[in-house]
């Protein structure tokens, strides 16, 4: 029965999924419509030919669909058609489907482009092309260490100061407005300042990390800590367990599953800043990635890249879920 | 090492002049006549006054950096050569010791330089756009590996970034904007910290693109009420952009509304019409017509012709510390500047520059803009072949210049000297001798851009810009914040 | 000393929920106390404050005046020399069976090994019929079953003085039998103290030296100490045939139904009010009672 709901949820998705790629595929879908030469009359053929244009050259030009007045600017301007090969050639210059260059050359990617892209992406993860273009793998695994980097020191500093907070009124009280003054503040404001302060755009980015994942955790901690049933510490009490082991047997794993919950929430807040601080600061991950692709404008590239952020933030979410399904109890 | 002082002086601490330029504060580092000249010795007075009327031939400062590194390298430490200086006199002594080395060739300081380079692994910061073609191209076609530096070239995203990283110490330099150095050196916008303008890396090359349903206002007269993207405050962008409008009756501040965006930025605030249009660097003038979304307006070389625009900075912490070094990493740069100024090379630098690691564009728009050849996004098309130009010289006018609409537009505020600011921050003399030394190894290297002045004159857009009389220049102006 | 443990002029109050009346007491000036190795019940209507003072004896509470004592060392927090089974069975949900019997051992013999916590919390948890339930968790059990590993827990560490707040409230009769057989057996063995709270009347009987009887609060005081004159062992079935059985049921019932309701302050015939206008009150131990067959004398105990 379980079995067959989960199938059944897993076929919705994928139909889902389905339709998804079909509409996408249909709105970006694109004919490629021919080149319509417009034929020289005689009398502009002379003219050209006065300016000193080859007849090929000119045939060449009418052939891909310039207008007359522009094959006429190229015959006075002197330019040849090896000058016009060397700026990029005359299929670059917007011209050849009839004179508007208004008409968008790179519209929105179709879900084909996006594959082959991704395709290419994923056939060679770690290729290393010098310090700005790196295979996605190697982008992934950055990102991935500043964010276990950052996150690993708001745990190690949140779960001791949320045990603290959680379990002394006093300090709670103390403790609440700076907390309350400190956690809406965009993690990406923190960057400029972290340069300035640390001076490496490396430990900067863990930092952001350190501070955007450390309110969650540090509040899940407090409270889970805080609503530990009293019984359950009347238990440890007539035990007469120290602090600290009653902390550690009793409070931890009677808070885990809310610990594990601010650490999820952490996680994941701490995946979507990585990506942001990236793009600001660059050098290397997945937000220079996006960055970069950005830069060329190549929306294809991106559209990957956007995907596997999301796989890997997904993957981020089920694994501390497995935590929190590990640790969570029923009363 | 301070490259101004004479070694053959024996009244001066060779060696602690390294680190700290205690003796050279009172002096423009640059000014070779402010030494101390011992007046002891008459006949070391009469000789080394004789070495100061020949520094008036601007290679000597990189000829006084290699004798420098002679004379130490033949005295183990400042107290012998003294007294060696001392005992047989400074004339007799710099007849000895040129008979050994040949002081007199300025391409062997070059090759000395590379023998001796402190530092050899090299981190070189750059925003993606085709300004800073002698480095991207420079790279993708080894000029640095050429002259035995391991140079890594690190894509910045933004100005204010590219600042952060090399006042953090983690680019020995890095591509800036022409104002930059001053900004960085005053302190403006940041923490302050002695940076030097080395190089124009390239002259020209930026544009005034306006968004296409803008078509029918392609006059700044029409622009109130416009929103424009500029890359930095402290950028030519903004000053030239600033420049135009006001020469049109539009006061940048009141009609128009300027705001920061980073170059790779521009096309997709352009087509999310979150601005009317903007001067930026290219390949996102070219970019916006490839993609159909702006035509050009202006290319700035058209408002101020083979104005400033990007340069390459370098730390003074870095020059004092690694002045080998340096000279190398110069010339390493202005090669590949010839190189790409001259028009058959730059298609192969437009194809180097392509792919991901480096600027991460089609090649035709970068082909577009180096030969010059392009379409304007109205339907023409256009044959400028100095749309961008690559002419080193970063001569003292152009920092007079820039600090002239900082102080205009109240960028400074306060009251500045002009040009000893300009002085110290515009490293002309040295990359003068280094432009010199490489053409006299190679009779094919020739440089149109080293004026007969340090402080030429320019046309800047119909107006003439003395850098003599700054506060006229400035007064002259209708629009003006000062 | 005639006591072994003792709370002396206890007074507990709470903030009032309306603000005009100032506080709520629970109880005041309330004295009672347990004779070493006895097994004493305490029996009142809801709310008269029962589990207060098991509380307080636990440590787990403080009163708002007065003081509590085992021997002379006053109580003021708990300690693994007693032991205390819960009304609401509290266990540690993430912990098995199994676990929270070890936890428990654990703290007590800190220096045993892991094969030996576990051997001799085995031993308790098939005391009290879960030997097969010993991997489960707290709430894969049912409620009596919950309340059978508290009591194992509160068995196994083997404490000087054993707290029961209805040990067996939730428990079929069947169950209920066979554990206060084996309670009897655990303490007959040991001069372990006990003071159990229940509402069964034939339970407190069954297993009592001395039953004490609270009035209703609020200001609930203890009136009696009913001393049940029924020789050991005591067997279920038969323990109704002894000529002190029905007078002492009897005397229970009519103090539940009747007077705890007329002897508490609020109803006016407050047994309590001479000492209450004094300044200092005065000790006085809630005086025992013998109810048999023909006559029920009443001996009333002053203190020290
Ligand atoms: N925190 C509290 N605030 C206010 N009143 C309280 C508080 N805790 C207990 N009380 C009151 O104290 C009185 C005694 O409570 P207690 O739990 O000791 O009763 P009990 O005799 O054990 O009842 P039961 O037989 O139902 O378990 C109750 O009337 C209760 O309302
Ligand atoms: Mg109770």
């Amino acid at each position: 029965m379980n079995v067959q709901f989960r199938l059944k949820a897993a076929v919705l998705s994928a139909l889902m999924f389905i339709v998804f790629v079909v509409l996408w595929h249909g709105l970006t879908f694109q004919q490629s419509h021919e080149t319509e030469g417009i034929p020289l009359t005689s009398e502009q053929s002379a003219l050209l030919k006065a300016s000193g244009m080859s007849e090929s050259d000119m045939q060449a030009y009418a052939a891909k669909g310039l207008v007359f007045e522009q094959i006429q600017q190229i015959a006075g301007l002197g330019l040849s058609s090896a000058d016009i090969d060397a700026a990029g050639g005359i299929e670059s210059f917007g011209f050849t489907t009839g004179g508007a260059a208004e008409e968008a050359k790179t519209g929105f990617p179709s879900p084909s482009l996006v594959w082959e892209e991704a395709y290419e992406q994923i056939r060679d993860p770690f290729y290393d092309k010098g310090p700005n273009d790196k295979g996605i793998g190697i982008q992934l695994k950055y990102s991935l260490l500043r964010v276990g980097a950052g996150f690993l020191l708001a745990v190690l500093v949140s779960i001791p100061a949320g045990f603290l907070i959680g379990m002394s009124p006093l300090v709670n009280l103390a403790f609440t407005p700076f907390v309350q003054i400190l956690k809406p503040i965009s993690p990406l404001a923190w960057l400029p300042v972290a340069l300035y302060i640390i001076k490496d755009s490396e430990k900067a980015s863990i930092f952001v990390i350190f501070v955007c994942s450390i309110w969650p955790m540090l509040l899940n901690t407090a409270f889970g800590v805080a609503s530990v049933k009293r019984d359950y510490i009347n238990i440890a009490r007539t035990l007469e367990l120290s602090k600290f082991r009653t902390a550690l047997t009793v409070i931890l794993p009677a808070a885990a599953p809310t610990i594990f919950t601010g650490m999820k929430i952490s996680i994941g807040i701490a995946w979507l800043v990585i990506v942001a601080a990236e793009m600001v600061i660059g050098g290397i991950g997945m937000g220079y990635f996006v960055w970069n692709e950005w830069n060329g404008l190549n929306l294809a590239s991106m559209i990957f890249a956007i995907f596997v952020i999301g796989i890997v933030g997904l993957l981020l979410d089920f694994v501390i879920g497995r935590l929190i399904a590990v640790t969570d109890y029923k009363e | 090492m301070n490259l101004t002082n004479d070694p053959f002086d024996p009244n001066i601490d060779l060696w602690n002049e390294c680190g700290e330029r205690s003796q050279s504060e009172e002096a423009a580092p640059t000014s070779i006549a402010d030494f101390v000249i011992s007046p002891k010795e008459k006949e070391t007075q009469a000789f080394l006054s004789k070495r100061k009327f020949a520094t008036g031939d601007p290679g000597s400062v990189t000829q006084r950096a290699l004798e420098n590194s002679v004379m130490k390298g033949i005295f183990g430490d400042d107290l012998s050569r003294r007294r060696f200086l001392k005992a047989v006199g400074a004339s007799t002594a710099y007849t000895a010791i040129s008979s050994l080395i040949p002081f007199h060739s300025l391409q062997a300081m070059v090759d000395d330089a590379m023998k001796k380079i402190e530092k050899k692994d090299l981190k070189i910061g750059f925003v993606p756009i085709t300004c800073a073609t002698p480095i991207i191209g420079g790279h993708a076609l080894d000029f640095f590996k050429k002259y035995g530096l391991n140079v890594d070239i690190i894509k910045t995203a933004g100005w204010a970034v590219a600042r952060d990283k090399c006042m953090n110490g983690e680019y020995d330099a890095s591509h800036l904007l022409a104002p930059m150095p001053a900004a960085m050196s005053l302190g403006l916008g940041s923490a302050s910290q002695d940076w030097r303008m080395v190089t124009n890396v390239n002259t020209n090359g930026q544009a005034i693109v306006l968004a296409n349903k803008h078509k029918d206002k392609n006059d700044p007269k029409l622009w109130k009420g416009f929103k424009f993207g500029v890359p930095f405050e402290y950028s030519m962008h903004n000053l030239l952009l600033r420049l135009y409008v006001a020469e049109h009756g539009i006061d940048p501040d009141k009609d128009i509304q300027i705001r920061v965006i980073p170059p790779p930025e521009m096309v997709a605030n352009l087509r999310a019409e979150n601005v009317d249009g903007y001067l930026a660097p290219d390949p996102f003038n070219q970019r916006a017509v490839y993609d159909g979304v702006g035509f050009i307006h202006k290319l700035t070389k058209d408002i101020w012709d083979q104005h400033p625009c990007c340069c390459f900075g370098i730390s003074q912490k870095f020059i004092d510390e690694n002045p080998n070094t340096f000279i190398v990493l110069l010339t390493a740069i202005l090669d590949a500047t010839n190189t790409v100024e001259l028009r058959q090379n730059r298609v192969a630098f437009a194809e180097a520059m392509s792919p991901r690691n480096y600027l991460n564009q089609p090649s035709a728009v970068l082909k577009q803009i180096l030969t010059g050849i392009y379409p304007d996004g109205l339907g023409n098309i256009k044959n400028v072949p100095d749309r961008i130009s690559f002419m080193p010289y970063p001569a003292q006018s152009m920092g007079v210049w820039i600090l002239s609409q900082m102080k205009r537009w109240g960028y400074i505020s306060k009251d500045i000297d002009f040009k000893s600011a300009s002085d110290e921050i515009f490293l002309s003399t040295e990359t003068e001798s280094a432009m010199k030394a490489m053409s006299e190894k190679n009779r094919n290297v020739k440089w149109s851009d080293i004026p007969a002045s340090k402080y030429p004159v320019y046309d800047v857009y119909g107006k003439e810009f003395d850098p003599g009389k700054v506060i006229e220049y400035i007064d002259s102006f209708e629009i003006k914040r000062s | 000393m005639k006591y072994y443990v003792r709370a002396e002029l206890l007074k507990k109050s709470f903030p009032s929920h309306d603000r005009s009346s100032g506080e709520y007491v629970v109880f005041e000036n309330l004295s009672l106390g347990l004779k070493k190795g006895e097994f004493t019940t305490c029996i009142g209507h809801s709310g008269c404050g029962k589990s207060t003072i098991l509380n307080i004896f636990a440590g787990l509470e403080k009163p708002t005046q007065g003081g509590s004592f085992v021997g002379n060392r006053s109580i003021d927090r708990p300690g693994l020399d007693r032991a205390v089974v819960f009304q609401n069975h509290s266990l540690l949900p993430w912990l098995s069976t199994l676990k929270n019997v070890m936890f428990a051992v654990r703290a007590r013999w800190p220096e045993w090994s892991g094969a030996e916590v576990e051997k001799h919390s085995r031993r308790y948890l098939k005391l009290v019929g879960l030997e097969g339930s010993v991997s489960r968790k707290p709430f894969q059990l049912s409620g009596g079953m919950r309340q059978r590993v508290g009591i194992a827990r509160a068995f196994a560490i083997k404490a000087d003085l054993l707290l029961m707040d209805e040990p067996f409230g939730a428990l079929d009769a069947l169950t209920r039998g066979v554990i206060q057989d084996e309670l009897i057996r655990l303490w007959s063995k040991t001069d372990q103290t006990v003071f159990m709270i229940t509402h069964d009347i034939d339970e407190a009987i069954l297993l009592s030296d001395r039953i004490l009887l609270m009035t209703n609060g609020p200001k609930a005081t203890v009136a009696e100490s009913v001393v049940i004159d029924i020789p050991r062992p005591r067997d279920r079935a038969t323990i109704i045939h002894h000529p002190n059985y029905y007078p002492i049921r009897n005397h229970l019932v009519e103090f539940l139904v009747k007077r705890s309701k007329q002897l508490s302050p609020e109803a006016g015939t407050d047994s309590c009010s001479a000492d209450q206008v004094k300044d200092k009150p005065s000790l006085i131990f809630p005086p025992e009672v013998r109810p048999q067959q023909e006559t029920t004398t009443s001996v009333p105990e002053a203190a020290h």
